[in-house]
């Protein structure tokens, strides 16, 4: 929880590693820092989604019946609190992960279609090809008003060499989140590194030397610009395509330090949080950080969207804690032990749990109006059901938190069979302001999500 | 040197092509009886034709012949069943067309166009360390790169994103605040756990002794003091003594810490230990560790990590340091940095821009590995400027400026030129200079020192070659070819993240997963450092062994951790293919696969990588996977499919005569009851049994596994992917290397003098 208590002064707990650090936050500065950047008075919209991988134990998953009266299952049990700030959708397809013609590699083409909706190329090697995911859909206009566009974050430091999924590059598993059809992006997997990208990484709480610091940065920008532009005369059109993305990167780092500049100085001081020290020891202390700090970008709007695999497509974490020794991917493949099943079940709803803790920080945390959830939809699902099959149809997916107003909750709701879970992306962007024609094989915005 | 590459290139393909039979129309005969039926412009079978392939002007269509060599030499084609040439006249034609194929590459030499090459994050850790003589593990700082044709130092797969660049800007101003040592720095607290770092094991950092704990290369930033956490986590154990924790710095015992546990307490414990000490600036070993006398009971019983049970001791290990700091700095200290950028400092009252210039010039021309001109220089000075009115002192404009220089694409691009004037298309000499960088980012992975930059300014380096190469092999900066090309090659860098199934393996621990990464590490080491013959990859009789690894693999009377030379004179063991590694890596966490084995060794060994899977195949082998019989079953029977034999006949009988290993490696006799059938025969009717009868088979054809290597080096090399153009090249490599009895050095040199390596083709105009 990252603020414990409403409207003390300056000082709040920040319970991350074992120590209670002390962090003058941000309740009495949150409005005069969001308020350039709220319109007519909103709050804007926050996105999370959040990514389980192998699948889940469907027949604990998803309930029994329909609409409002709903009860939750076995595994969706440590919701309850939240249970009317959340959907449980079923019936969502991603028909693209499916092998199609592609033989095996059904982690790979899960990870690489879950925001994509997109069938990627079966390759190892560097001519990797999916889609836009939702999260860069919505950042390239939602996130033009804050200073990182989004943030893609993970709990697994598992990159492989080699091909990761029966002939799939690990790009393919790795990541949810697809900048470009060919560009996915690595998740950042160490608190430390994401508090030094939303806070910066050193003596940086001092609005004066933190403009101070953006003043050189500007003047070292500029020298690499001119650098670069020697560097390209007289080079082939492949050089100088390279050279052209490190200036397209200058560009957005500048871009970024302007965005920075114009804050007002006495808005944006920095929360004396201590920085995490690494990565913390177990995956419970891990993941209860990171929602810290994604409770924080919220909070202070530096980012409106964020991913966050909570274990890479295909991973092999233990739950030794909770009584699961097995690794996650393998164990998976349960051919319907009961002993397996029953452990995988204890992992879906251990994750679960986590979902809930990171709900109840959001709700305990002012926002405008409201609280963080009122402004938000935190999306939360595996992109495959059955893990054993590997099938990639009817998908465990919850979108928690208001969205300013246009989601409500305390419902479970059936889709048709054969509707694209892309179609969710739709409305989700939607309420968030954003209205592309089409995301993966989108084939209209979904329905339900606000009428009752 | 290249025109006697070329003179060489000739000779040998004189020589070894034997040219007079059989003609150019016998070969054209062979094409049309036995490939066109499936392969003609209609039918393409695997999108392969050679109608109209023109036996009397090969280079004509380069790619599509070396596609046909390739499956004619391995037999793969014409497949099982169909009408197939006379072996005899498959070997000439086999012959016939490769030196024709050699020839033309002489003829019409095409070295390939590199693109623009980014440092990856191995390269630009060893540029700082080699710059600065800063050590830093930029692992947690930098993204890991993205990797294509089995490496991560692929020019076309390096990009730059956004992200990427906002965290070259937040390393470079680390590195340049660490390097300079600049006081201000606010204190922080830093966790590490065990595992990642050196190992303990071996280190002259600590005693032998020890157990649980972990040894730390930590660059403290300034003369200043610094608060240690040491975390511990155990289980007590009544009547156990107390457990003792030995705390080291820079190998040194500073403290031996009693831990006093009540068992009646808690079924699990943890301690914090903390310790709070001045420290000089720079590099420092950290060590904590247990003492392993301390873990006996009173009854006797030495403990064994992770075997079976709970032993009955103090089951007690370091779950993590903190280094929080600085506090109460005094000063930047007088680091190996420092002293590497100051070589110079202005006098008091005299102007400081002389020495300001002459220590960037320094800097600039080694992480720019080429001489300056004042075009790099003169907005260096005014970042200097900048920086030392922002911050006050003469050092905080050179930190500014450095940080500039860390950013630069001068020093984050390797760049390449083709001379204004050249047509497009042609294929030049790189320069002297760029020569120097490629030798040093092939055999170092990091900048060319200044030896190499010396002789590459006065054009010495061509003249010089063969030196600089030794010296460079002998240099222990070429341990990065451990590190990041055998690491890479051979899979071992998936050693560390690999989760054999704890329920079946549960004597699979840390300790047995580093030794097993280490055994291939030292050989391959082994290789380089005696210059031996690559050979001994597949059939050394010796490997290096801990006590851990030799009691996995049932090897008496080596004791203790550290490693050494051990005699491998039995069937069982010798060559990487029985390493733990290879068979852990080429393995399922759960259990074994002939598949998988098969294929690993068709990529890794032998260079002829089967394609994916077709379409809509089933996983067969996960259904059948209940017993070894079954499996097997299943497999043959999958093996009558015409659609799947010619792939699998090749794949599952390398990776049968495995079987005797089993998924972490340790050696089966017997398997659920059944005794292990090591038996496979390739097509052709070649049969073997176990891991001395694949590697004689695989040692018949040597020339497979010296093009594996060449072809693996050679991308590595050259940062790009092979092109078929590429192909006469590495069988070139394989004769040069060959007639030098395949030492490694001789390859590297083969490499090093290659046409690909020694000149670019400008870009199309």
């Amino acid at each position: 929880m990252i603020i414990t208590r409403k409207s003390l002064s300056r000082r709040t707990l920040l319970r991350g590693f074992g120590t209670a650090v002390a962090l003058p936050f941000l309740d009495s500065m949150t409005p005069a820092m969001a308020a350039p950047n709220r319109i007519g008075g909103k709050s804007p919209v926050r996105m999370a989604f959040l990514y389980v991988p192998n699948g889940v134990i469907m027949k604990d998953w998803t309930p029994k019946s329909e609409g409002s009266g709903y009860e939750l299952t076995k595994t969706l049990q440590p919701l309850a609190e939240h249970r009317e700030r959340m959907l449980v959708l079923s019936g969502l397809d991603q028909y693209n992960g499916q092998s199609l013609g592609d033989g095996a590699g059904d982690h790979a083409r899960a990870g690489a279609t879950w925001l994509t909706g997109v069938h990627p190329k079966k390759t190892q090697g560097a001519d990797i090809l999916a889609g836009v995911s939702a999260d860069q859909v919505a950042a390239k206009e939602v996130g033009k008003a804050t200073t990182l566009p989004s943030l893609e974050l993970g709990l697994e430091d598992n990159r492989m060499v080699g091909g990761c999924d029966s002939g799939y590059s690990c790009a393919y598993s790795n990541t949810v989140a697809w900048s470009s059809p060919t560009t996915p992006l690595p998740p950042e997997i160490n608190p430390r590194a994401v508090f030094e990208r939303l806070f910066g990484d050193g003596e940086t709480t001092d609005p004066a030397a933190r403009a101070l610091a953006a003043r050189q940065d500007r003047s070292i920008l500029d020298f690499v610009r001119a650098d670069a532009a020697r560097i390209g005369m007289g080079l082939g059109a492949g050089d100088k395509r390279k050279l052209g993305e490190y200036l397209d990167a200058v560009r957005e780092i500048e871009i970024r330090i302007q965005k920075l500049e114009k804050q007002d100085p006495n808005a944006i001081a920095l929360p004396t949080m201590e920085r995490p020290a690494g990565v913390p020891p177990t995956f419970e202390e891990h993941v209860d950080l990171m929602f810290d700090l994604m409770t924080i970008a919220f909070q202070a709007d530096l980012t409106r969207v964020i991913t966050l695999m909570i274990g890479r497509e295909g991973g092999n974490r233990t739950y030794r804690n909770i009584g699961v020794p097995d690794a996650h991917h393998g164990l998976s493949h349960h051919f319907n032990d009961s002993t397996k099943i029953d452990r995988l079940q204890k992992i879906d709803q251990h994750h679960v749990k986590q979902l809930a803790s990171f709900l109840a920080k959001l709700q305990a945390t002012k926002d405008g109006d409201g609280s963080l959830l009122d402004h938000s939809m935190i999306m939360y699902g595996s992109s495959l059901s059955d893990g054993n099959r590997h099938e990639h149809l009817d998908l465990p997916t919850i979108l928690a938190g208001g969205g300013n107003g246009r989601v409500h909750g305390g419902r479970h709701i059936r889709y048709k069979k054969g509707t694209p879970m892309t179609n969710l992306f739709l409305s989700m962007l939607d309420v968030a302001g954003v209205q592309p024609e089409k995301i993966g094989d989108s084939t209209g915005k979904i329905e339900h999500l606000s009428n009752l | 040197m290249i025109q006697k590459w070329i003179w060489g290139l000739a000779t040998a393909a004189t020589l070894l092509s034997q040219p007079a039979e059989p003609s150019a129309a016998s070969a054209q005969q062979l094409l049309t009886t036995y490939c066109q039926g499936c392969h003609s412009e209609s039918n393409r079978s695997g999108g392969v034709s050679v109608q109209g392939l023109k036996a009397d002007a090969v280079s004509d269509s380069g790619m599509t012949w070396e596609k046909v060599l390739r499956k004619v030499r391995t037999g793969e084609m014409p497949p099982l069943g169909l009408p197939r040439p006379k072996p005899a006249d498959s070997t000439a034609f086999v012959g016939w067309l490769e030196g024709e194929l050699d020839r033309s590459a002489v003829a019409k030499r095409n070295p390939g166009t590199p693109l623009v090459h980014r440092l990856n994050r191995a390269e630009y850790s060893n540029a700082i360390r080699d710059l600065l003589s800063l050590r830093l593990d930029h692992a947690a700082s930098l993204p890991a790169d993205d990797s294509g044709y089995g490496f991560d130092n692929i020019g076309s797969v390096l990009t730059v994103s956004p992200l990427l660049m906002e965290k070259y800007m937040a390393t470079a101003r680390r590195v340049s605040r660490l390097a300079v040592g600049t006081v201000k720095s606010g204190a922080a607290i830093e966790r590490f756990t065990p595992g990642k770092g050196p190992a303990l094991d071996g280190s002259d950092d600590m005693p032998l002794n020890l157990r649980g704990g972990l040894l730390l290369n930590y660059h403290f930033p300034v003369d200043a003091e610094y608060t240690f956490l040491i975390r511990i986590r155990g289980n007590p154990v009544a009547k156990a003594l107390p457990p003792k924790l030995d705390i080291r710095m820079d190998g040194k015992r500073f403290k031996l810490h009693e831990v006093v546990i009540d068992p009646n307490e808690e079924a699990q414990i943890t301690r914090n230990i903390e310790l709070r000490l001045p420290m000089k600036a720079g590099l420092h070993s950290i060590g904590a560790a247990f003492l392993t006398e301390n873990l006996k009971v009173e009854s006797g019983v030495v403990s064994r990590r992770g075997v079976g049970a709970a032993p009955p001791v103090n089951n007690v290990s370091v779950d993590y340091l903190q280094i929080g700091g600085p506090f109460n700095a005094s000063g930047p200290g007088d680091t190996e940095s420092r002293k590497t950028i100051f070589q110079c400092r202005p006098s008091a009252g005299q102007p400081e821009t002389p020495c300001a210039q002459r220590i960037l010039s320094t800097i600039a021309r080694r992480a720019y590995r080429r001489p300056v001109t004042s075009a790099d220089i003169t907005p260096l000075m005014s970042l200097f400027a900048l920086g030392r009115k922002d911050g006050g002192s003469f050092d905080a404009g050179i930190e500014t400026a450095l940080r500039a220089i860390l950013v630069s694409p001068n020093f984050l691009f390797r760049v390449e030129r083709d001379s204004a004037s050249a047509p497009g298309a042609t294929a030049h000499a790189v320069s002297d200079l760029e020569l120097a960088s490629r030798l040093s980012f092939f055999l170092w992975s990091s900048l060319p020192d200044e030896e190499l930059l010396r002789l590459a300014e006065q054009k010495k380096l061509r003249a010089t070659l063969p030196q600089q190469v030794r010296r460079m092999l002998a240099d222990n900066k070429a341990r990065s070819l451990v590190e990041n090309f055998a690491g890479q090659w051979l899979h071992l860098r998936n050693i560390p993240t690999w989760r054999p199934d704890p329920d079946r393996f549960p004597q699979f621990d840390d300790a047995l997963r580093s030794a097993m990464q280490r055994e291939t590490e030292m050989l391959f080491e082994y290789i380089v450092r005696d210059d031996r013959s690559i050979l001994d990859f597949l059939n050394a009789d010796y490997s290096f062994l801990n006590e851990r690894l030799a009691r996995h693999y049932g090897i008496p009377n080596v004791k203790g951790t550290y490693f050494r030379k051990v005699a491998m004179n039995g069937e069982e063991r010798g060559g990487i293919l029985t390493h733990a590694s290879i068979l852990t890596v080429s393995s399922y966490p759960t259990r074994t696969s002939p598949v998988l084995r098969g294929k690993w060794i068709l990529e890794n060994i032998l260079a002829t990588p089967p394609p994916p899977p077709p379409p809509n195949v089933p996983d067969l082998e996960e259904k059948a996977a209940n017993s070894a019989k079954d499996l097997r079953a299943a497999l043959e029977k999958h093996r009558a499919s015409a659609g799947c034999a010619s792939c699998h006949s090749r794949l599952d009988p390398l990776g049968f005569a495995l079987e005797n290993f089993d998924a972490v490696g340790k050696f089966r006799a017997v398997e659920d009851g059944a005794v292990v059938d090591a038996s496979g025969s390739l097509p052709g009717g070649i049969h073997f049994v176990g891991p001395s009868g694949l590697k004689k088979v695989l040692l018949e054809r040597q020339d497979y596994f010296v093009e594996c290597v060449s072809e693996k080096l050679l991308t590595y090399a050259l940062g790009r992917g092979l092109e078929h153009f590429d192909l006469p090249v590495v069988r070139q490599i394989r004769r040069e290397a060959t007639a030098k009895d395949h030492r490694f050095s001789e390859l590297v040199l083969a490499v090093v003098n290659s046409v690909p390596f020694q000149m670019r083709r400008s870009p199309e105009r």
